[in-house]
């Protein structure tokens, strides 16, 4: 019965494009769109006619995810817009330097296949973060950082205490 | 002046901290150092007695803004200080306030004035009961002889203002706070209704009467006209006073023989309300002539002002055309009781006084077009809206008829014919008159219109003639407008949303004006209708269409609204003025109401000509296709009363209860005569897969495709039962589960369009083919998904953009069908569910930072559990619940503990936000189980391997309740959900609370606290029904002598700290604390006595402490023998026993309503 366009289009290589084409329409709020080169995070989605007879058109309002800059952009909703692959990876925590950068073990279900060390992640700027990062760290807690990665840019995101060492 | 308060000081002290206060008042202008001013002021306010000092700023000093200060200083010093203030001083002060007021009331700045006067009103109204009548009267007198004008016009107008003040200051409403009582607020208001207001009312009266002749003889006046304009205002405001002393109109009907009505409702949607002051007011308002007096001053004004444009605008006339308007809504025994006679009277008398108000309208219109005031036109409208909610239609037609040849109904339609006009003629300028005078005539249509059929007095036929040329008159302006727009870039899409309903408002009241005249108004619109579509079809590739088509959508929208109701929700009927009208006619073809619906389906079905659907059919056209389809279908492919498809041509037995009438048979047969039913809905569906398919993009149409048109189809078994029959079903079935093509329209949409078709397969009849055709629509769906998730580079290509919109869609698809679940389809739906439920938990898995696919696999699941629970058997249920414990640990283990950081604030109240709508997704979830304990349709009866459904879901609330911070509970919908599922969970499994550990009880109970405090009544109704279960069990059990919740120790506020109590000596504090000192509802007095009860039984010789110390800190000793009675009777009238049984409880009910009643006044504190 099922037809092979119900399975997903990508190849595993397809990894290598940075974006993937969309239709407007079936973009929601939540969901990511490439706003003037730069990855970002829908925040609100409106829809309207260009004219009486014209057809939808979506305005978008979008948040830059590495920079916090609110993008705007209005595209037919027929039309394709491109669609950032955000990827989210977990890393241990296991040193913060002082140069302003954190070193982390890729995550510990990965530690077999990938035990490298990361050195180049910088410390976010955003100060409660820092502050909670750092005071963890101190403790002695079992930090995990994911780390957010679309179109080349990579960044802490979120943290989460798995627990004291 | 004598008994002033406080310590007279030298004039060097006084002029100092007057210039500390003008230096103040003087850095406010400037916005300089708020801090510093603030500290100034303060300290004046809150001095002790700083009345010598106010009185000396605000005789001496030079500033506006520091009187104005010492004025609120005195004002807030004397409410603080007023248990020091000798009677005498209070006088004083009063009298002082006033008296500055009118030796100045031609000083300029008016404020100050105002300020003064209104401490006056404060001081006077907290010293009501206190002093006596003739205390009172002495005051009154100086009021009053200003008032009638004793000192001339300025002090006329003070005094008039005063007692404004005064009244306003008595108006619960608009009270100001004086720390006492609410009981003493209620007796002021008591005290004034029944011994001033009607006074105050005549006063003002005396001081217009007086100053009108000098008004009418003098050329023009300042401050006598501000004087007049404050008297007439005064009297307005008197009459919005909420008349509390009963009217004691209590006729049995609410429609007199004579057509007056008593049931009024309707005023509130324009902020009106009747006015019912009783029948002492009678002699001041009805039979001195009061009103015939207003209504020839205000003519006579008129008529000596007609030269001034400006006039109209005066407050003078404002204010008297508010109480002109106001008087109309004059109802109940003010009137003798004369069958209404009187107030008809007193309606003629203001319709044919306001005439020249709206009359003649065209030449109203076109001098507000040119730049008149319109301020007459409108209050005009109001007074007629007010005279059709107080009389019936009959008796609302008829009174124009003593003044004039015609009826009320045709100057209203007259009027209304010239506002649209103007509306329509002057669309793009700024002018709000049209539109405002417009929604309340089409108010004042609603109203008539509606009283046809409600009382069923008819309308006269010259009412029906009049109404079916105004909407000839508004087709006929709205065609112009929307051809003439048809060219706009009518881009202003916030605008046009908002709209939509406001558009769809007016439709329908416009509709109800045509089929009042049904006869003429139906074959009008056809005939339009039919004209336009001939246009368009001789005009194909030839001309250009736009203004045609602007004009078919509008007309598409109008028939829509007159021949079929918008009924959200409700079982649509064939509207009754239509089935009523066209009473000879007895073939279908020959109806109206036919030819209409035939010729705009027609148009309808030229849209599945591609050629057609190019040239003409807009993404818009088409949403009003599909709505208007919609609402045809639901209304006039109606059931059969014999057996389906079987049609009688003859008419021997009646369909409807009223009326045999041959033309009503017609209406409710014709739409499936000659198989036309199943065309239509053939035509349904293909416009729809048309819509789906041919629009790319439009999620709007789209949604209104799926959620309107294709769900109507089938939600009633007559259609639907014809409609999975036909072949374009069938595709439209196979497009959706085996072509990518309906992929492309939004997730959303996806999910109805699979819950339509799931819901098709309980129509059809044979079982085999029911089965065949839910696995056609299901499988290829949960094939996908389970081949997915099983791909070896799943992890690869999970996270990219298209994968993501594939499982979203699936998903939706999933749910949808879910949602779906009938009892015939339950088990295939189930087997569906059991295929996804490892690809379930992997997707969790995966996609754990991709926030809209948690949400929606949570979704799913809640859904799932929705639909099935109550059918499953032991086994079943066994997966189901393993299942979602997994699912629930999964989705805990990935956010316990996490914290999103971002730098931008929206994008983080959004993560707050996901995490919101999840957690309140795990919460339904829960509930969703719990209900297979209350509802079970299951058939087996190996009870032994059940699984115990209060177990898993305290386990499930283990889970979940660390994720709610105490933050996330200020969500309304979130913390009703939360607390729904806790007190449900109290009420049915109290003993295993026992056994939760201490965190989770802890969690519980504080979260009990945070809910009690709640804004939302539901919220703190289910804290207080938590808390009755905790109590009722302990009490229980401690009965039975178990331990009961004995070993619960939480933290309380005691009296002197924190202290460590059991759970009911906390709880029987903090409701304590609620009952007596803070805002409680009264609507929750039952709730509240339900919990109180057991609780009090719990801890008897707490309360008995508690209560003792209560009264020893009251230190009034009337009060405290009150609170003492009140607590007494409390626990000791009605035979109250120690149980806590049913009757036991309704007893307990009624005590603490009488107590919290009995305390309330005194207690409470404003």
């Amino acid at each position: 019965m099922s037809d092979e366009e119900h399975h997903f289009e990508s190849k595993a290589d397809a990894g290598a494009s940075k974006t993937y084409p969309q239709q407007a329409g079936t973009i929601r709020k939540n969901g990511y769109i490439v706003i003037k080169g730069r990855p970002c995070k829908v925040v609100e989605v409106s829809t309207s006619k260009t004219g009486k007879h014209g057809h939808a058109k979506c305005h978008f309002v979008a948040i830059d995810i590495f920079t916090a800059k609110k993008l705007e952009d209005i595209v037919p909703s027929s039309h394709n817009c491109d669609v950032p692959h955000v990827n989210r990876t977990d890393y241990q925590l296991i040193d913060i330097s002082e140069d302003g950068f954190v070193s982390t073990l890729l995550s510990v279900s990965l530690l077999t296949e990938n035990g490298n060390t990361k050195d180049d992640l910088k410390l976010p700027t955003d100060e409660n973060l820092l502050a909670q990062l750092k005071d963890g760290f101190g403790e002695g807690k079992d930090l995990v950082v994911s780390v957010m990665s679309a179109m080349g840019e990579e960044q802490i995101c979120a943290i989460k205490d798995i627990g004291p060492k | 002046m004598q008994g002033f308060p406080g310590v007279a000081s030298d004039l060097q002290t006084l002029q100092a901290s007057m210039q500390a206060i003008e230096h103040a008042c003087s850095l406010i202008q400037m916005h300089m150092n708020p801090a510093e001013v603030e500290k100034v002021i303060g300290s004046l306010r809150s001095s002790s007695m700083p009345y010598q000092t106010c009185r000396f700023i605000l005789e001496a000093s030079q500033m506006a803004s520091a009187r104005f200060q010492a004025a609120g200083a005195i004002g807030d010093a004397a409410i603080r200080e007023w248990a020091l203030l000798t009677e005498e001083n209070k006088r004083s002060l009063i009298l002082f306030c006033l008296n500055y007021v009118m030796e100045r009331s031609s000083a300029p700045e008016a404020y100050v004035l105002s300020k003064v006067s209104s401490v006056a009103a404060r001081l006077l109204k907290r010293a009501w009961l206190e002093f006596s009548e003739s205390e009172k009267v002495v005051i009154f007198n100086e009021v009053k002889q200003s008032i009638v004008g004793v000192h001339g016009c300025d002090p006329q107008y003070a005094g008039i203002h005063f007692v404004e003040l005064l009244v306003s200051e008595f108006t619960p409403s608009t009270s100001s706070a004086m720390g006492l009582p609410r009981e003493f607020h209620e007796q002021c208001q008591s005290s004034l209704e029944r011994n001033y207001l009607k006074e105050f009312y005549c006063w003002a009266q005396a001081a217009m009467l007086g100053l009108a002749d000098k008004i009418m003889s003098s050329s023009r006046n300042v401050s006598e006209e501000r004087a007049c304009a404050g008297a007439i205002r005064l009297m307005f405001q008197i009459l919005n006073w909420n008349f509390t002393i009963s009217d004691k109109s209590n006729t049995k009907s609410n429609v007199l023989p004579s057509g007056i009505r008593h049931d009024t409702v309707v005023l509130k949607k324009f902020d009106r309300t009747l006015i019912k002051p009783g029948s002492a007011w009678r002699d001041t308002l009805i039979s001195c002539g009061h009103t015939n007096w207003l209504l020839n001053f205000y003519g006579a004004l008129r008529e000596k002002y007609s030269y001034d444009t400006l006039w109209n605008d005066s407050p003078l006339a404002y204010s008297t055309r508010q109480l002109i308007v106001q008087l109309c809504s004059l109802a109940g025994a003010v009137f003798p009781s004369d069958n209404g006679e009187t107030q008809i009277k007193h309606l003629i008398q203001i319709l044919s006084a306001i005439l020249p108000w709206v009359e003649p309208p065209d030449a109203i219109a076109a001098s507000i077009i040119s730049g008149g005031s319109e301020s007459e036109l409108v209050d005009g409208c109001h007074a007629l809206l007010s005279m059709a909610s107080l009389t019936t239609t009959a008796l609302f037609d008829n009174l124009l008829k003593s003044v004039r040849p015609y009826c009320t109904v045709h100057l209203l339609a007259a009027l209304t014919c010239e506002v649209v006009k103007a509306l329509m003629d002057n669309q793009r300028e700024e002018e709000t008159w049209a539109e405002e005078s417009l929604d309340i005539l089409l108010e004042t249509w609603n109203v008539i219109l509606e009283g046809i059929y409600t009382d069923r007095s008819s309308i006269s036929t010259d009412g029906v003639y009049a109404a079916s040329n105004l909407f000839n008159v508004i087709v006929e302006s709205h065609l112009k407008a929307a051809a003439d727009s048809a060219f706009e870039d009518a881009d202003n899409s916030e605008y046009f949303h908002a709209s939509i309903s406001k558009r769809d408002e007016r439709l329908a009241s416009y509709a109800l004006v045509a089929r009042v005249a049904a006869e003429s108004t139906v074959p009008f619109l056809a005939r339009l209708f039919q004209e336009r579509f001939a246009a368009l079809s001789q005009g194909l590739g030839k001309s250009d269409p736009t203004r045609t088509l602007e004009e078919l959508y509008w007309l598409l929208l109008i028939t829509g609204h007159v021949l079929t109701d918008s009924g959200e929700g409700e079982t649509l009927l064939i509207p009754e003025a239509l089935q009523a009208a066209f009473p000879d006619v007895v073939e279908a073809a020959l109806h109206p109401v036919v030819m209409l619906s035939w010729s705009v389906i027609d148009f309808s079905r030229q849209c599945l000509d591609p050629a057609m659907r190019s040239a003409y059919f807009s993404p818009r056209l088409m949403e009003a296709v599909v709505w208007f389809l919609a609402r045809w279908v639901a209304t006039y492919l109606v059931p059969l009363d014999t057996s389906m498809g079987n049609i009688k041509p003859t008419i021997s037995e009646g369909v409807v209860t009223n009326g045999s009438q041959p033309s009503r048979k017609v209406l409710q047969s014709f739409g499936w005569e000659n198989n036309q039913g199943n065309i239509i809905l053939d035509s349904a569906i293909r416009i729809s897969m048309v819509a789906l398919t041919v629009y790319p993009g439009e999620n709007e149409l789209q949604a209104l495709t799926c959620q309107k048109l294709l769900s109507v189809l089938v939600r009633r078994k007559h259609i639907c039962t014809r409609l999975v029959q036909l072949e374009s079903w069938r595709e439209i079935a196979r497009a959706f589960a085996n072509e990518s093509i309906l992929f492309s329209i939004s997730a959303r949409s996806q999910r109805s369009l699979a819950e339509t078709l799931i819901c098709a397969a309980s129509c059809l009849k044979d079982s085999e083919t029911s089965l065949q055709y839910l696995k056609d629509v299901i499988g290829p769906m949960t094939a996908c998904l389970i081949e997915n998730t099983c791909r070896t580079d799943l992890k690869s290509v999970a996270q990219q953009a298209d994968a993501i919109y594939m499982v979203s869609c699936l998903l939706e698809r999933l749910r949808g069908a879910v949602r779906a679940t009938q009892p015939r389809t339950q088990k295939t739906i189930f087997e569906m569910g059991y295929a996804v439920m490892n690809p379930l938990l992997s997707l969790l898995e995966i996609y754990k930072n991709q926030s809209g696919v948690v949400y929606l696999v949570l979704k799913f699941v809640v859904d799932f559990v929705d639909a099935q629970v109550v059918f499953l058997g032991a086994k079943e249920t066994s997966i189901l619940v393993n299942f979602c414990m997994q699912l629930l640990q999964v989705y805990s283990s990935h956010n316990i503990g996490k914290i999103s950081i971002s730098l931008s604030s929206s994008l983080r109240s959004e993560s707050q936000s996901e995490k919101y709508k999840d957690l309140r997704a795990l919460l339904q979830l829960l509930r969703n189980m719990c209900s297979k304990d209350l509802v079970d349709f299951s058939t087996d009866a190996e009870e032994e391997d059940r699984p115990d459904i209060a177990q898993v879901v305290y386990v499930g609330l283990h889970i979940v309740t660390p994720l709610i911070s105490l933050d996330l509970l200020k969500y309304p919908k979130l913390s009703r959900d939360y607390f729904a599922l806790v007190s449900h969970m109290l009420e049915v499994y109290p003993e295993k609370v026992a056994q939760l550990n201490t965190d989770a009880f802890t969690h519980i109970t504080s979260t009990l606290d945070l809910g009690l405090h709640h804004q939302d009544i539901d919220v703190v109704e289910n804290c207080l029904a938590a808390i009755n279960s905790l109590a009722s069990y302990h009490f229980k059990e401690r009965s039975l002598g178990k331990e009961g919740l004995s070993l619960r120790i939480v933290e309380t506020q005691g009296s002197n700290g924190l202290l460590q109590a059991s759970v009911t000596d906390h709880f029987f504090r903090l409701l304590l604390q609620l009952l007596l000192f803070e805002d409680f509802r009264m609507e929750l007095a039952g709730s509240a006595a339900d919990a109180f009860l057991p609780l009090i039984l719990c801890e008897q010789e707490l309360y008995q402490r508690l209560v003792q110390e209560l009264l020893e800190s009251q230190s009034n000793p009337a009060l405290k023998s009150r609170l003492a009675t009140a607590f007494n009777s409390l626990t000791n009238s009605n035979h109250l026993s120690i149980s806590l049984d049913r009757p036991n409880r309704q007893k307990f009910r009624k005590n603490l309503h009488h107590f919290l009643i009995e305390i309330s006044g005194f207690v409470k504190i404003k």
